[in-house]
C-alpha cells in the first residue's frame, strides 16, 4: 500500500467538494464581501479606463486637430501661422461672449467663429440630420439652448451686435464640444469673419483666437507643441495637444479616479475583514470535521489543501460575481458622468481593469483567509477528546500561527506592488495602504485593550452582567473581530454622512449672498457714463462696478537681474496656477474692494513713477516673490515689467472681480482694453419685466457688449457640483455596503457562539427578557465604545476626502452625522437581538435538541 | 513516503525492556510473535508550570498482533489519554512507544497522522462522522487518505458488510445512533488496518443497539485479524476480550495476561 506524504490535489479536491455545500452555507459572508470589493474595483477600473480610452482615442476629434494654439485679444501673427502650417492643414477661429437677439428677446451666448477648414476632424451634425462644416457668412448654427432662449427655429432671423444672421440649423452634435470647456452661455457657431463684421474684435475686446492644425502625416503632437513654445516664448500661446484635449474633464477624472481608487481599496479592506471573519467562522464551525479528518490520518498540509480549495472556490465565485456586477454597473455609472466625460453608455469590457480587480480581490482573500487557515492546519486531532472537558470554548480563534506569515507577507507585498504600479494614483494609494495598515493595527490594539479591561474589571454581582463582561474576554471571545468589524462598519457610516452633508453645505455655500446679478464684458471705457445712466434709468439704485480688463501671461519674476523665466521652468510650482497661460490683468488707483494689503505699500492716486504691481500673497508665497522684485508680463505680444510694491489678501468668495495681479494705472492704461463690469440690482428691480427691459436696452445701446446673468451661471455650476456629488456618494456607498455586510457577518458569527450559553441559561431558568438584556449589554457596551472611535475615524477620513482630495470646505452637519451613527448603532443592536428571537421563542428542550 | 523504523529497530529496545523487568526470554529475539504495540515507561503531562497535571505515570505495555484487549478503569483514570497516545493523537511526554511497526516517539503531529493512515482505525464514542458527507463519502474519505484506489467500491462493500448497503447516500443526520456507529466501524475497518481502537463504542447507544454494534465490531475484527483495543466501563464487554487491563490514576494496576504470557512464552 502506498501512502502519499501529502494528499494529492485530486484527492483533496474530492474530499473538499463533498464538504462544500452547493449553496455555500457558511461561506456566504466571504462571497458577499468579495463580491462587493471586486465589484467596486471592477466598476471603478472599467469606468476610469473607459474615460481615459475615450479621451485618448477621441482626443484628435475632441480637440479638432492634433495641436491647438490659443491667444487672447489678437489673432495669430503670420509667423505663428506659418510655424503651424508646415505640419498640415490649419483652421482658425475666435471664441467670445456675445449677445444674440431675436425681436425683443436677447440672450448671452458663447460665440464660436470658425473658418471654412473647420472642423479639421469629424463633421458637425445638425438636428435635421445634415452633416456640415462652418456656416456661410450670413448664417449661424444655434445650439438647442440658444434657440430655446430666443424662441427661434431653423430659417428664422437673429441679430448679433446689430448684424442680421439667419439660423441655418440647430446643432445636434458638435465634434469638439468637450475641448471648449466651461461655457458661459449656449453655443452659437458663425463664420470666421462674422465677429469682425459685427465689431466684436475691436482692440481690447475679450476674445480668444484659436488655431488648430491636423498633421498631414503622423506626428508627435507634444514635439510640435514644444517647438512652438521654443519659437515664440513670449507670445503668450496656450498650446494643447490631442492627448490632453479636454484638460477640464481630465482634471476631474484624475480627482475622481483618486477617490474611486480609495473607495475601491476601502471596500476591499473592509471586505478583507469580512473575509477573515467569514473564513474563521466557517472553519470554526468545522473544527469537529477537521479533528476527525486528522484522526483518519490527514496531516496539517492535507487540511490546508482541503479547506484552501473550498475557500478558493468560494472566493472565485465571489470575485467572478463581482466582475459581472462591476461590468453591469457601467451603464449606470456612465449616466452619472456621461454628460461631463467622453464615454459611451454601453457595457465596457476592460480586461486589464477586470484582471486587476480580480487580482486585488483574490490577494486580499489570501491575506485575510491565511491566518484562520493556518490555525485550522494546526488544529489538534485531540480536540475531539478534550472537547468533552473544554466544551464549546475550544476554538480556532486564537493568535494566527507563524505558518500564516509567508502567505500574508507575499499577499501584502503583491497588493502593495499592484497598488503602486497599476494604480492611476500611486501616491494616494500608498498613503491609503499605509493608513489602512495603521487602522487595522489600531483597532487590533483597541480589541486587546477592551479584553484586558474587561478581564480586570471587578465582577458585577448580577449574573447576567457578569456573563456579558465575561463574554468580552473569555477564551474564544469574538471581541477582537467585533471591534475591527464594528470599527470599520460604523466608520463607513460616519464617513458617508460627513461627505454627504459637507458636499450639500458646499453646494449651498457656492450661492454667494453678495453675488452681483450680471457680469458685463467688453464695455468701451468711454461708454461707461452712458452705460451707467441706462442701467440706473432701467433699474434705479443699482450698484455698478467697472474695472479695466486685460489679458496677459507672466513671462518672468524674481529679483531684478536674476529673474526666473517661466518658459525655463521644468514644472509649475504648487499653487502657482497663475503662471499657466494668460490671466486676467487690471490696473487701479485704489485697493480693490474686498482686498487688504498685507505687505508693502499701495501707490498713491495719479502715481506716475516707475511701473508697480500688487500681487496675491498666496501666489507670491508659491513662487517666492519679495517686495521689490520684478515681474514681467506679455501683453498683446509686448513685454512689460513692473516692481512688486504690495501683497494683497483676496476674498475669493466675494464672487466679484478678483485679480492676482493689479498694476499701477501708468503701467497698462495705454494698452488697448475694455472694461468689465458687475451690476447689482436693487431688490425692487429684481422683477422679470424690469430685468428684461434693461437687458433689451443694453443690447440695443451697446451691441458689442456681452451681459451674462449670474443666476444661470450659478445654476450651471451647481448642476455640475450636483453631478459630482452624486458620483462621489454613489462610490462611497459601496464602502458602506461592504461595511454593513462585514458588520452583520461578525455579529452573526459572535451570536452563533452565544447560542450554547443562551440555551443553558434558559434551562437554568433565565427569562427571555434577561437573555435579551444580556445581549444588549454585551453588544451595547462594545458598540458604544466603538461609536466614539468611528466618529473620530470617519470624520478624519471624511476631512481627507473633502478637503485634501476635492478641495472643498469641511462643513459636516454634525447633528445629521450623529443621527446616522445612531442608526448604525441601532442596526447593530437590532441585528444582534433580532437573530436570537427564534431561539428565545423556542422551548428550552426543543432548543437543546437543535444544538 | 517517509520510512518508519520497523520492528527490527525495536528489538534491542524490547530486549532492554525485558532485562529491566528481569524477565529472561528463552527464545531468541527473532522468534517473538509480531507486535502491535510496545510501550515502555510512557508518561503524559498536560499543562505547564504549577498547572501541570500528570495524566499517565509510567505505562509499560506490550500487545501482540491479533490480540483483543479491554482497557478498564474509572473516569479520570487515564484510559482515553492512553488511547490518544497509542493512536498518535497525543504525543507522550516521555518513554518509548512502537505502534504497528512505527516508532512514535519523536514524531511530529503530521508524521503521526501519516503513521495512522491505513494502519490504525479509530471508533469514537460520539461517532464523529463528517456531517457534510454521506455514509459512503465518510468511508471513502478514510480510504482516500490512506492512498487506496477504488475507494467508492471498497467503501460500498464495507458498508454492505456492516448492514448499511441501503444507506449509502444518507447523511449522518438522517441515520440513527446505531447506524452512525456502524458507519464509524466501517470507516475504521475499510482500509484494513492491523490495529483497531474503540473508545467506549457503545457509550452513546441503548443496550440492544450497543450489543449489535459490539457483535459487528468483533465479527469484522475476526475477519480482518486486526488487533483490537477497546476502552470501556462495561465489564461484560471487557469479558469478551482476551485480555483485560485496568488503569487507575494513570497507572496499570492489573493485567489479566501479563507481559510474558502476552509474548506467548
Amino acid at each position: 500500500m502506498t501512502v502519499p506524504a501529502t494528499l494529492p490535489w485530486s484527492s483533496a479536491w474530492r474530499i473538499s467538494r463533498r464538504e462544500l455545500s452547493a449553496r455555500f452555507r457558511g461561506l456566504r459572508l466571504l462571497i458577499a464581501c468579495l463580491f462587493l470589493g471586486v465589484g467596486a474595483l471592477a466598476a471603478i477600473g472599467s469606468l476610469t479606463g473607459a474615460i481615459q480610452h475615450g479621451l485618448t482615442a477621441r482626443g484628435r476629434s475632441i480637440l479638432g486637430g492634433d495641436v491647438e494654439a490659443v491667444v487672447w485679444q489678437r489673432g495669430l501673427s503670420p509667423a505663428e501661422r506659418a510655424a503651424l502650417r508646415i505640419y498640415g492643414p490649419v483652421s482658425t477661429g475666435t471664441r467670445m461672449q456675445a449677445m444674440l437677439s431675436a425681436g425683443d428677446t436677447t440672450a448671452p451666448v458663447e460665440l464660436k467663429a470658425v473658418d471654412a477648414g473647420w472642423p479639421l476632424v469629424g463633421r458637425l451634425r445638425l438636428a435635421d440630420g445634415r452633416m456640415v462644416g462652418a456656416p456661410s457668412a450670413n448664417q449661424a448654427w444655434l445650439s438647442d439652448g440658444a434657440a430655446g432662449r430666443l424662441g427661434v427655429k431653423s430659417g428664422d432671423n437673429v441679430t448679433l451686435a446689430g448684424l442680421p444672421l439667419r439660423v441655418g440649423g440647430i446643432i445636434a452634435d458638435e465634434p469638439d464640444r468637450l475641448s471648449e470647456g466651461f461655457a458661459l452661455g449656449p453655443t452659437v457657431i458663425v463664420a470666421a469673419q462674422t465677429p469682425d463684421r459685427a465689431g466684436l474684435t475691436a482692440p481690447g475686446a475679450m476674445y480668444r483666437s484659436k488655431v488648430r492644425v491636423a498633421c498631414a502625416r503622423p506626428c508627435d503632437a507634444a514635439a510640435v507643441a514644444a517647438s512652438l513654445q521654443a519659437q515664440f516664448p513670449a507670445a503668450g500661446l496656450e498650446i494643447r495637444t490631442r492627448d490632453k484635449a479636454a484638460p477640464g474633464p481630465a482634471n476631474f477624472i484624475a480627482r475622481l479616479g483618486d477617490f474611486m481608487v480609495l473607495v475601491g481599496l476601502a471596500a476591499l479592506l473592509i471586505a478583507g475583514i469580512g473575509i477573515g471573519g467569514g473564513t474563521a467562522s466557517y472553519l470554526d464551525a468545522r473544527r469537529g470535521g477537521i479533528a476527525t479528518l486528522k484522526v483518519l490520518g490527514a496531516t496539517g498540509d492535507d487540511i490546508a489543501r482541503i479547506y484552501l480549495l473550498q475557500i478558493g472556490i468560494a472566493a472565485l465565485v465571489g470575485a467572478a460575481a463581482g466582475l459581472v456586477a462591476g461590468v453591469a454597473a457601467m451603464p449606470l455609472l456612465a449616466r452619472f458622468v456621461g454628460t461631463l466625460l467622453p464615454i459611451d453608455g454601453g457595457l465596457v469590457l476592460d480586461p486589464a481593469a477586470l484582471a486587476r480587480a480580480a487580482a486585488y480581490g483574490l490577494l486580499v482573500a489570501l491575506v485575510f483567509a491565511a491566518p484562520p487557515l493556518a490555525a485550522a492546519r494546526a488544529f489538534p486531532a485531540m480536540a475531539l477528546f478534550r472537547a468533552r472537558v473544554e466544551g464549546a470554548r475550544l476554538t480556532l480563534l486564537k493568535a494566527p500561527p507563524l505558518a500564516a506569515l509567508l502567505p500574508v507577507t507575499l499577499g501584502v507585498g503583491a497588493i502593495v506592488a499592484l497598488a503602486l504600479l497599476g494604480s492611476p494614483a500611486p501616491g494616494t494609494a500608498a498613503i491609503f495602504l499605509g493608513g489602512a495598515a495603521g487602522l487595522v493595527a489600531l483597532l487590533g490594539a483597541l480589541g486587546w485593550v477592551i479584553r484586558q479591561v474587561a478581564a480586570h474589571l471587578p465582577r458585577p454581582r448580577g449574573p447576567l452582567l457578569r456573563m456579558a463582561l465575561a463574554n468580552l474576554h473569555c477564551p474564544g471571545a469574538h471581541t477582537g473581530r467585533l471591534v475591527t468589524a464594528l470599527g470599520f462598519g460604523l466608520s463607513a457610516f460616519v464617513l458617508l454622512a460627513v461627505v454627504q452633508t459637507s458636499l450639500s453645505a458646499n453646494i449651498a455655500a457656492r450661492v454667494p449672498s453678495r453675488a452681483p446679478d450680471y457680469f458685463v464684458l467688453d464695455l468701451a471705457p468711454e461708454l461707461l457714463p452712458a452705460f451707467t445712466a441706462l442701467v440706473q434709468a432701467a433699474a434705479p439704485a443699482s450698484r455698478i462696478r467697472a474695472v479695466p480688463a486685460l489679458r496677459g501671461a507672466i513671462l518672468a519674476y524674481g529679483p531684478a537681474g536674476h529673474q526666473t523665466r517661466v518658459a525655463d521652468l521644468a514644472a509649475i510650482p504648487d499653487n502657482a496656477w497663475a503662471l499657466k497661460g494668460e490671466r486676467g490683468l487690471t490696473y487701479s488707483d485704489d485697493i480693490p474692494e474686498g482686498n487688504a494689503v498685507t505687505a508693502g505699500h499701495w501707490w498713491p492716486h495719479n502715481y506716475n513713477g516707475p511701473p508697480l504691481v500688487s500681487v496675491d500673497q498666496k501666489f507670491a508665497a508659491a513662487v517666492g516673490l519679495h517686495i521689490g522684485d520684478r515681474l514681467t508680463i506679455g501683453l498683446l505680444g509686448v513685454e512689460r515689467s513692473a516692481t512688486v510694491a504690495a501683497f494683497r489678501r483676496i476674498d475669493w468668495d466675494s464672487f466679484g472681480f478678483n485679480y492676482v495681479l493689479v498694476f499701477s494705472p501708468n503701467t497698462l492704461a495705454d494698452a488697448p482694453h475694455k472694461l468689465a463690469a458687475t451690476i447689482a440690482l436693487a431688490p425692487a428691480a429684481r422683477t422679470g419685466s424690469r430685468k428684461g427691459a434693461m437687458l433689451r436696452g443694453l443690447t440695443r445701446a451697446f451691441p458689442t457688449t456681452s451681459v451674462i446673468e449670474v443666476g444661470s451661471l450659478l445654476r450651471q455650476a451647481n448642476a455640475l457640483l450636483d453631478q459630482m456629488s452624486t458620483a462621489i456618494l454613489a462610490a462611497a456607498s459601496v464602502a458602506v455596503l461592504a461595511g454593513i455586510a462585514v458588520l452583520l457577518g461578525a455579529i452573526a458569527a459572535a451570536r452563533a457562539n452565544r447560542l450554547y450559553d443562551n440555551v443553558i441559561l434558559r434551562v437554568l431558568g433565565a427569562s427571555r427578557w434577561q437573555l435579551l438584556a444580556l445581549q444588549l449589554a454585551e453588544f451595547g457596551a462594545l458598540a458604544l465604545v466603538l461609536a466614539g472611535v468611528a466618529l473620530a475615524l470617519g470624520s478624519g477620513l471624511g476631512w481627507l476626502v473633502i478637503v485634501q482630495l476635492f478641495a472643498f470646505d469641511f462643513l459636516p452637519d454634525w447633528p445629521r452625522v450623529l443621527a446616522v451613527l445612531g442608526s448604525g448603532l441601532l442596526l447593530v443592536l437590532l441585528f444582534a437581538l433580532g437573530g436570537s428571537l427564534s431561539l428565545l421563542r423556542a422551548r428550552p428542550a426543543e432548543a437543546l435538541r437543535e444544538l | 513516503m517517509r520510512k518508519f523504523p520497523i520492528a527490527a529497530n525495536f528489538l534491542p529496545r524490547l530486549s532492554q525492556l525485558c532485562h529491566s523487568r528481569a524477565v529472561t526470554s528463552p527464545t531468541p529475539a527473532a522468534s517473538f510473535p509480531p507486535l502491535a504495540l510496545a510501550a515502555r515507561d510512557l508518561t503524559l503531562n498536560l499543562g505547564q508550570g504549577s498547572g501541570a497535571v500528570a495524566i499517565l505515570k509510567g505505562i509499560d505495555l506490550i500487545v501482540p498482533q491479533g490480540q483483543t484487549v479491554a482497557l478498564l478503569g474509572p473516569s479520570g483514570s487515564g484510559k482515553s489519554s492512553l488511547m490518544a497516545v497509542l493512536t498518535g493523537l497525543e504525543r507522550a511526554s516521555s518513554g518509548t512507544l512502537l505502534v504497528a511497526g512505527a516508532d512514535f516517539i519523536g514524531l511530529d503531529e503530521d508524521a503521526l497522522a501519516r503513521a495512522r493512515r491505513g494502519r490504525i482505525g479509530v471508533v469514537l464514542q460520539s461517532f464523529h462522522l463528517l456531517p457534510t458527507m454521506t455514509a459512503l463519502e465518510n468511508v471513502m474519505t478514510a480510504l482516500e487518505l490512506a492512498g487506496i484506489s477504488d475507494a467508492p467500491a471498497l467503501a460500498a462493500a464495507e458498508l454492505g458488510a456492516v448492514g448499511l448497503g441501503h444507506r449509502l447516500t444518507h447523511y449522518p443526520a438522517q441515520l440513527s445512533g446505531g447506524e452512525q456507529q456502524r458507519v464509524a466501524v466501517a470507516r475504521a475497518l475499510a482500509p484494513r488496518p492491523p490495529l483497531l481502537f474503540a473508545d467506549e463504542p457503545t457509550g452513546n447507544l441503548d443496550a440492544a443497539t450497543g450489543l449489535g454494534v459490539v457483535e459487528l465490531l468483533f465479527a469484522r475484527r475476526a475477519e480482518t485479524a486486526a488487533t483490537l483495543v477497546i476502552i470501556t466501563h462495561d465489564a461484560a464487554l471487557a469479558d469478551r476480550c482476551e485480555r483485560v487491563i485496568t488503569l487507575m490514576d494513570g497507572r496499570i494496576v492489573s493485567d489479566s495476561l501479563p507481559l510474558v504470557s502476552s509474548l506467548g512464552a
